[in-house]
């Protein structure tokens, strides 16, 4: 039994060797450090998030973005730092950063937190309505002293999207089922922006609130909801007319929805309308487009 | 540390409907060579087991030197007693020198590395079996009798005053069987050892073994009369020298085979008679007459 | 190998291992998706607003991203040692009888209740997880001895059981579940190796360096039971005591691994083998050398994780069983004579 009590010896001896070095590394930098009110080296994790900087006149500042993040064009000069998903935390590290700005889910305040760990800064923004939106970007309009840009660029939205919607408001709105995946068939639900930019455009959401943002769904509540528009944001950013045409043969099976009757199947190609971003005006617009064409016949 | 095996009426049944041994009782002197022998599935294995400790009887009681089994921690019983069961290859390949140190596990020091007795038990072990050759070898590269030979030299090399084995030369060749009791012989007469082997083979047994429990043989007169009571059943079986025990009467009731019983020297020998068996008349034996215990 | 392992040996063979150990440490930190050199990160951190990135990047997110690496390696090369002994068969692996489906359910829990308590400074995921496969091995390990004597049929049978109503237990939890929070979950399952803090790893290697000394001291008795359970009683080995200890630590270190580090497989399976392919089975090597090996091979397989697409990283699952599969079958060939359950 010697060798047992002598090795259960050693290991308490380790153990408290380690809370002595280390102590209980409560997360030391649990208080909340104060906001900066400038910054000169930005990393964007999330393409929303670098076209919400640049819409602010930061470009400059910018020092890395994500891969996903192709918008607007000068974000290809920029040091890539990993994917949304899986961010490069080296990367983020070598660009030297001031200010990393990563949106609110899981994986990315996990990044967020890593780095507060090791010492960086991080600002995590929750972007999921449009209210959030407009709070988000002036969060980061006082974080580097774009205050003034961040104010102007919100009203600049806001304003459109009154005019838009001015113009939209005739009785009846336009009931749209918006698929995101074919196969299983899933769909945007009440409780996204996208629902919300539908509503700004005039419309409203074939399907009842559910439990899910993007609710997977069955053949049933396809023909049961009666849309009488149906949206797909684009697979990819090529050939718009082939995947129209393909869009039409695919729902033609579901013969009796109205959409499918009237033939009212659009792809919207661009990530105006799968990103929440500065561009919100511009995919609130196609989308109007979409749903009361005669409106902009011109 | 002599090594000396007492049973009383021991029973067992592996569930409580059947019995297979009831009421055995015998005793094993220090260095004898006892061979148990019987039929199929009149509990020879069993009894094995229960003599080394893997069972538990149901009534009675086994003592291994005037104290009983259960009072033995698993480690004390393996400095006394070791089994030699058939021989296989197990999932993890190891070399025979590694398999018999394994006999050693009881005696290891504090870090669990053989000393330099260890390693000399193990050559003479190696040694004894004939089994030097093979040491560097793995035990899946060897045949099943060198194999055997190998599980041998390890219970060897346990050291210990009792040795215990179920049927070690079943799948032997007639050199192999010879020379595996002839092993066993002599660790009995130049060590000592007690020897328990269980075997099918009773011409052997009656060579190398002095005495032989047969289980399965009829009752001889007792002093008590013979109840016809249920409960007072007891296994049939009868233990004494060899060549009272193994009476041509005894085997064929025992067996329920006819053999042909002879003698060369003081050798006894039988050869079972089945249907096609040429006519032979058969020598008169004496009748046997033993006391069982 | 041919002789009987001594101390002398078995010192020999651990320094020189221990030795390649730390080499192969030393030289993966300094190899990334972004070059770091070692001169320069010796300069320290620099001033705040200047700071020095080969310092940090080396010594807070390399540095402590190997050495888990290593860690969680030996943990899971040890297990898996352990539980092929215990199962008397060579595919068994560390997650064979219910970890890895408690671990995901544990991680599961976590996720969907929305805790965001630390425990530690740990995240509630890798406490629950770690509660996870802790509790489901129990569990198997209890549903195995009331199955009765025949016992690892029974543990086997238990942890197919309980891993098929985990597993669909997680699947109906995961149709139910917002779609983000499932995607981070599935991320972590898959094995991540992110830089955890100092006094993570030093309690995290405590453990697991305990849990191999523990499996070292029972070594003779491990090997006396790949003859069985009745041999090894013979032999004087107090089989019940062996097997519990030995899969109490196992399943100890194992949990620990996952915890730290999400589900990484053929860790666990393969790394026992090639150790017993080239050194022989004796338990006493196969501790101490496996880890080692363990370590080494997590900490390649890591390097290349983070560096074949950068600036992209591959789950290091997925490298372990790209590399791991066809250096095993190479190693097997080479070696097949020695192997008797292929024979």
């Amino acid at each position: 039994m010697n060798k047992w009590l002598a090795l259960s010896l050693i290991i308490l001896c380790w153990m408290a060797a380690g809370f002595a070095i280390f102590g209980f590394q409560q997360d030391q930098n649990r208080n909340d450090t104060p906001l900066p009110t400038q910054a000169d080296r930005i990393i964007s994790m999330a393409p929303n998030l670098t076209e919400i900087l640049f819409a602010l006149g930061l470009d400059d500042e910018i020092v890395g973005v994500t891969l996903g993040s192709d918008y607007p064009s000068a974000t290809g000069k920029k040091t890539k730092v990993g994917t949304f998903w899986q961010p490069n935390i080296e990367a983020v590290i070598a660009a030297k950063p001031d200010l990393v700005i990563t949106l609110g889910f899981d994986q990315q305040r996990n990044l967020a937190a890593r780095l507060k760990r090791i010492g960086y800064n991080s600002l995590i923004l929750d972007i999921e309505k449009v209210s959030e939106l407009f709070e988000a970007t002036k969060i980061i309009g006082a974080a580097t002293g774009k205050q003034r840009e961040a104010n102007e660029l919100v009203s600049d939205i806001t304003t459109k999207l009154n005019k838009l919607s001015a113009l939209v408001s005739t009785n009846g709105r336009v009931k749209v089922l918006w698929v995101v995946q074919r196969e299983p068939l899933r769909v945007a639900g009440r409780d996204t922006f996208v629902n919300e930019m539908i509503e700004l455009a005039g419309g409203e959401n074939a399907i009842e609130p559910t439990m899910h943002k993007y609710p997977p769904i069955g053949a049933e509540q396809v023909i049961a909801c009666k849309p009488d528009v149906i949206i797909e944001p684009a697979m990819d950013q090529k050939d718009p007319v082939g995947q129209q045409a393909n869009a039409l043969q695919y729902w033609s099976k579901f013969e009796n929805v109205p959409a499918v009757m009237n033939k009212r199947i659009y792809v919207i190609a661009g990530d105006t309308v799968s990103r929440l971003g500065p561009r919100l005006y511009e995919g609130t617009e196609t989308i109007a487009q979409c749903l009361r064409p005669e409106l902009f016949a011109d | 540390m002599s090594g000396i095996i007492e049973v009383e009426h021991l029973s067992f049944g592996y569930t409580f409907q059947s019995t297979i041994l009831k009421d055995i009782s015998f005793e094993v002197k220090a260095g004898t060579f006892l061979a148990i022998v019987g039929p199929n599935g009149a509990g020879k294995t069993t009894l094995l087991n229960l003599l080394c400790g893997l069972l538990r009887p149901e009534a009675g009681s086994i003592r291994i030197d005037a104290a009983r089994i259960k009072s033995y921690s698993v480690k004390e019983l393996a400095q006394i007693i070791a089994v030699v069961r058939q021989e296989f290859v197990p999932v993890f390949d190891f070399t025979v020198t590694e398999v018999v140190s394994m006999a050693r596990t009881p005696y290891l020091g504090t870090f669990g590395f053989e000393s330099k007795t260890d390693r000399e038990i193990v050559d003479e072990a190696l040694k004894a079996t004939d089994t030097a050759q093979f040491a560097p070898r793995s035990l899946g590269t060897l045949s099943g009798g060198e194999r055997q030979r190998v599980f041998i030299a390890r219970a060897l090399a346990q050291n210990t005053p009792i040795l215990l084995l179920d049927e070690p030369t079943s799948f032997l060749d007639l050199k192999h069987q010879v020379g595996i009791y002839d092993l066993l012989k002599a660790a009995q007469l130049e060590k000592g050892k007690t020897i328990v082997a269980v075997t099918h083979d009773i011409n052997l047994a009656a060579q190398y073994c002095d005495v032989t429990l047969l289980l399965g043989g009829t009752e001889l007169s007792h002093a008590a009369p013979q109840s016809q009571n249920a409960t007072q059943a007891r296994s049939n079986y009868r233990v004494g020298k060899t060549k009272d025990v193994f009476s041509p009467e005894q085997i064929e009731q025992v067996f329920g085979v006819r053999v042909f019983a002879g003698n060369v020297g003081q050798e006894k020998f039988f050869i079972p008679l089945g249907k096609f068996a040429k006519d032979i008349r058969q020598i008169d034996n004496k009748p046997a007459g033993c006391q069982p215990k | 190998m041919k002789e009987l392992l001594t101390p002398r040996k078995l010192v020999i063979r651990v320094a020189s291992a221990g030795l390649a150990l730390v080499a192969v440490m030393l030289v993966c930190s300094l190899i990334g998706a972004e070059s770091v050199s070692l001169k320069a990160a010796f300069y320290g951190a620099g001033a705040p607003g200047a700071v020095n990135p080969d310092y940090e990047i080396f010594v807070k997110v390399r540095l402590p991203r190997v050495i888990l690496a290593t860690i969680v390696g030996a943990a899971l090369a040890c297990s898996g040692v352990v539980f092929q002994a215990l199962l008397r068969n060579p595919l068994a692996d560390p997650y064979i009888l219910g970890i890895s489906s408690g671990a995901g359910l544990g991680t599961i829990i976590a996720v969907l209740s929305g805790f965001s308590w630390t425990l530690w400074g740990r995240s509630p995921i890798a406490v629950f997880a770690f509660v996870g496969a802790l509790g489901t091995v129990w569990l198997v390990w209890f549903i195995g001895r009331l199955a009765g004597k025949l016992h690892v049929t029974g543990l086997l049978l238990a942890g197919v059981v309980v891993n098929a109503f985990f597993s669909a237990v997680i699947m109906f939890l995961i149709s139910v579940a917002k779609s983000e929070k499932v995607h981070a979950t599935i991320f972590w399952l898959m094995g991540n190796m992110i830089e955890e803090d100092f006094f993570a790893l030093w309690i995290g290697g405590g453990c697991v360096l305990g849990g191999i000394l523990a499996l070292f001291n029972i070594s003779p008795q491990l090997n006396a039971l790949s003859f069985g359970e009745d041999d090894a009683k013979s032999i004087g080995v107090n089989t019940a005591r062996t097997q519990t200890i030995a899969f109490a630590i196992a399943a100890f270190i194992t949990a620990v691994a996952v915890s730290l580090s999400g589900l990484i497989g053929f860790v666990g399976l393969i790394v026992p083998h090639g150790v017993r392919l080239v050194f022989g089975p004796d338990h006493r090597q196969l501790f101490p050398l496996s880890s080692i090996m363990g370590a080494i091979f997590l900490v390649v397989a890591d390097t290349l994780a983070r560096t074949i697409v950068a600036p992209a990283q591959l789950p290091v699952g997925v490298v372990t069983a790209i590399v791991g599969g066809p250096f095993f079958l190479a190693l097997l060939v080479k070696y097949s004579r020695k192997v008797s359950w292929l024979a």
